[in-house]
């Protein structure tokens, strides 16, 4: 069948990019094996914890219903944050349409293997989730088989939702998007804006549904934690049971999942699948009209053509590097998925700076926040400022996707650099002060925004903001390194084929190993500051982090400028 | 001037070699047509001596200047039109021009009037100030020839540059060729068209599964009376086929 064959391609597709650089095949299989070690290493601790917090969950709660149901809608929330960008990408960018329009294929049924490929993507992130949280969550509850054996219907029903709230996000965007950005750089600055936009708006929705109503019910966490924590969650409860509810297919999921009779597991299980189906057909339907729409507008190209023949052109004088800078920021400005990716970080980690305020800002009626509480702490100024800055940190170096793809984003291109008479250490230059420029340009507001809003002192904000771009840097370099050892060439969807690709996880993970050396070396002046309470600790402190981290950057760079002229003639194109 | 002496290149990903110890010499003044079946290695002949790519053994050297000891000196003189037209597509026309002839180390002033003399020989004037990814396959091809004339080239390279031009520009395109032989620049040109080849070149050369079987002037051929170049090029490639035909181990598909 034609639907299959196109679902296996498409499929097999967005993983398939070209490896431009021999490679020993045993070599690079121990290197893989290792990252993944590492990395097991790092993410395990924190996976283990979430598992151990939502057997707790299911304890205390004794598999409430309206919890489980919360529970799963922060996992298709996770799914929606991270699957949303494949719908757009994979969906509504169509970067293939001139190989599959010409194929005697219906344009629907081309669409309906996009959004099957979109859907399989956003299972296996459900998988992972399931695993973390309703997994642990059923063990908690002291679940029975029923409960386990449901949990694989569940995995085919949960990215409904968030398949649907995908599409709901994406069309408006692409629509908008067309609609008022002329130019395409607007339209990459009017994509990153609104999808933003509607996340916050979804995140804060998330977290009024959640927390908000919470409230402690007189008792003090200190005298009984465990009555605390049960009472908490009781509440919790309580308050979830008004609104979760109108999220009827996963409530009936979660009845029928944690149903102790048959008659109930019947009824919401047979809920459950006629109101998933309903929702699929509601995706298909709206969003194959636009999905025409979209093919139609991309084979006609960006209609610029002709737009103008009144304008002559000028030509300047301009300096190789800024030349090249300005050609390569026009490049990913203009491209859809590139321009995305690369320049939402901007925002990203500021918006990040504001939910987590409001998570930890928000005071219950009448009472002094959690953050307020904490601020009068002496040793509030040491602390906290080096939790968000690790935090800030690695958040930074994971989004700093000009650093992280600096090469393989030429794609098909990339010959044009090899043939120019230009040395390469002028290229890697250039690329290197576009990303920190961009990253430099993310950490500031960042910055700005944690003294403004966590009541960091200024001095100290400027010191984070040295520490945040030094390590971005220094990550920033060795990321560029990696991807001039293997660049990969050929792809046709960058979210796919590259942004999810190793390099970004071996970001994150150097940025959590700077994070870990960084805290590593300040945690001896707190503990000395909370005894001894002297200024020339902190400056101590930040003097031996600032040190820390521009030694980071320097070898880093050094190691960078070392290899990659080799790397960048290994390179075949 | 082009000088390869006994250039080898295996890809990594592949078992045959693509370019098998090629020595070949291109005097300037003179247009060199380079023949081959698909995937004789024509294009990655013509990567190694535009320096895309490092051949394994062997030396590149162009107007004298080696290719390997100063690749920034021999690249400068070189201009190249490739065979594929995965250009900067977010780029306007005269954005990609102004890069290029940036990094060539063109003047301002030079490019300019550079630009507005081939753009107007190709009637590209109007499209220049256009995004490229709207441009068609031949008006990309035109932007590519402009691209490698900014900075007179003292070696111009044309992976099968006509291909896809409409008669008019074919016929600017092979004018121009001329024009630069006369000038005493060299031009390396791969084909597939034996027409052009035969009316446009003064020496060509045959080249199958990565080896050069023969290396003559047009005259020369011509002199021979009853061969046309056409009949000598199928009867070179197809008895090197037969000779391979046992162990048959290059298949013919395009790199791309
Ligand atoms: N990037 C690549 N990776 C691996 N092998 C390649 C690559 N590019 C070309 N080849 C192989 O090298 C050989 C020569 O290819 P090349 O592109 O030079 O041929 P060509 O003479 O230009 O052919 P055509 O007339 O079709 O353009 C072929 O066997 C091809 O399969
Ligand atoms: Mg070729």
């Amino acid at each position: 069948m034609k639907y299959l064959a196109l679902v296996k391609l498409l499929f097999v597709q967005q993983y398939k990019v070209r490896s431009a650089v021999a490679t020993r095949s045993g070599k690079k299989r121990l290197g893989s094996a290792a990252l993944y070690l590492v990395l097991g290493v790092c993410f395990v601790p924190l996976f283990v914890a979430v598992a151990v917090a939502m057997y707790y969950m299911g304890k205390v709660s004794d598999g409430n219903v309206y919890v489980a149901t919360f529970l799963t809608l922060i996992c298709q929330s996770l799914v929606l944050m991270f699957g949303v960008h494949a719908v757009i990408s994979n969906v509504f960018v169509v970067r293939d349409a001139d190989r599959l329009l010409y194929l005697p294929i219906r344009s629907h049924v081309i669409f309906l293997a996009k959004l099957t490929v979109a859907y399989l993507n956003e299972v296996i992130t459900t998988a992972v989730t399931a695993i973390v949280v309703l997994l642990p969550f059923g063990i908690g509850a002291g679940a029975g088989v029923a409960y386990y054996l449901m949990l694989l219907a569940a995995l085919v029903l949960l990215p409904m939702l968030p398949m649907l709230a995908g599409t709901f996000v994406a069309m408006p965007i692409s629509a908008l998007v067309t609609l008022f950005g002329k130019n395409s750089a607007v339209k990459t600055i009017l994509r990153i804006v609104l999808y933003v936009a509607i996340m916050a708006l979804y995140m804060y929705a998330m977290y009024s549904f959640g927390f908000l109503t919470g409230s402690s019910g007189g008792n003090n966490f200190l005298d009984d934690p465990e009555k605390y924590i049960a009472d908490t969650i009781g509440d919790f409860a309580l308050n979830l049971q008004n609104v979760m509810p109108y999220f009827h297919s996963d409530y009936m999921l979660m009845q029928s999942m944690l149903a102790t009779n048959f008659a109930q597991w019947a009824a919401g299980f047979a809920c459950a699948l006629a109101e998933n189906a309903a929702l699929l057909g509601l995706v298909f339907a709206v969003s194959l009209p636009f999905y025409r729409k979209m093919l139609a507008s991309s084979v006609e190209g960006s209609g610029a053509r002709g737009k103008n023949k009144n304008g002559g052109y000028v030509v300047k004088q301009r300096g190789t590097v800024r030349e090249f800078m300005l050609t390569d920021l026009k490049r990913t400005v203009r491209d859809a998925q590139i321009g995305f990716q690369s320049f939402a970080g901007i925002i990203m980690t500021p918006v990040i700076v504001v939910i987590l305020y409001f998570l930890m800002g928000t005071a219950d009626s009448g009472e002094t926040s959690f953050l307020e509480l904490m601020q009068i702490s002496p040793l509030y100024q040491m602390i906290a400022p080096l939790i968000i800055l690790v935090y800030m940190t690695f958040l930074g170096c994971s989004t700093n996707v000009l650093g992280l793809y600096p090469i393989s984003r030429e794609n098909k291109s990339a010959f044009i650099l090899k043939s120019l008479p230009v040395p390469f250490s002028k290229i890697l230059l250039s690329k290197v002060l576009l990303a920190t420029a961009v990253m430099v340009l993310s950490d500031f507001v960042t910055c700005i925004l944690i003294v403004a809003l966590f009541g960091v002192k200024w001095y100290i904000g400027i010191v984070m903001l040295a520490v945040m771009i030094l390590v971005g840097f220094g990550a920033m370099c060795l990321t560029t390194l990696l991807d001039l050892k293997n660049p990969r060439f050929g792809w046709d969807n960058f979210n796919q084929g590259l942004k999810n690709a190793k390099n970004s996880w071996i970001a994150m993970l150097i940025a959590l190993l700077a994070g870990v050396a960084l805290t590593v070396c300040s945690v001896p002046f707190v503990v000395v500051f909370a005894i001894l309470d002297s200024v020339y600790l902190t400056i101590a402190m930040w003097a031996v982090d600032l040190g820390v981290s521009a030694a980071f950057a320097a070898v880093s760079y050094k190691i960078m400028t070392g290899k990659a002229a080799k790397y960048f003639e290994r390179i075949e194109v | 001037m082009i000088r390869l002496h006994n250039v080898s290149k295996t890809y990594f990903k592949s078992p045959v070699k693509a370019v098998d110890d090629l020595s070949l010499e291109v005097k300037p003044g003179e247009i060199f047509g380079f023949l081959g079946p698909n995937g004789a290695g024509k294009s990655t002949t013509i990567k190694i001596i535009t320096g895309i790519l490092t051949p394994d053994s062997g030396t590149v050297e162009i107007n004298g200047v080696n290719l390997a000891d100063d690749p920034i000196a021999a690249k400068s003189l070189v201009g190249y039109v490739p065979d594929n037209h995965e250009m900067y597509d977010a780029l306007k026309g005269i954005e990609y021009l102004q890069f290029v002839g940036t990094m060539y180390g063109v003047r301002a002033a030079d490019l300019k009037r550079k630009i507005d003399e081939y753009a107007a020989l190709f009637e590209l004037t109007d499209a220049i100030p256009d995004m490229i990814g709207s441009y068609s396959h031949g008006m990309k091809q035109k932007l590519s020839v402009i691209a490698a004339l900014v900075h007179d080239p003292k070696v111009w390279i044309l992976d099968e540059p006509l291909t896809g031009l409409d008669p008019q520009s074919a016929y600017q395109l092979k004018t121009l060729m001329r024009k630069q032989a006369e000038a005493g620049n060299t031009v390396f040109f791969s084909s597939h068209v034996i027409d052009v080849v035969e009316k446009v070149c003064d020496r060509i050369g045959i080249i199958n599964h990565g080896k050069l079987v023969a290396v003559d002037t047009l005259d020369n051929i011509r002199a021979d009376g009853k061969v046309s170049l056409e009949s000598l090029f199928l009867t070179i490639t197809s008895k090197n086929e037969r000779q391979d035909a046992p162990d048959d181990a290059s298949d013919d598909g395009e790199g791309k």
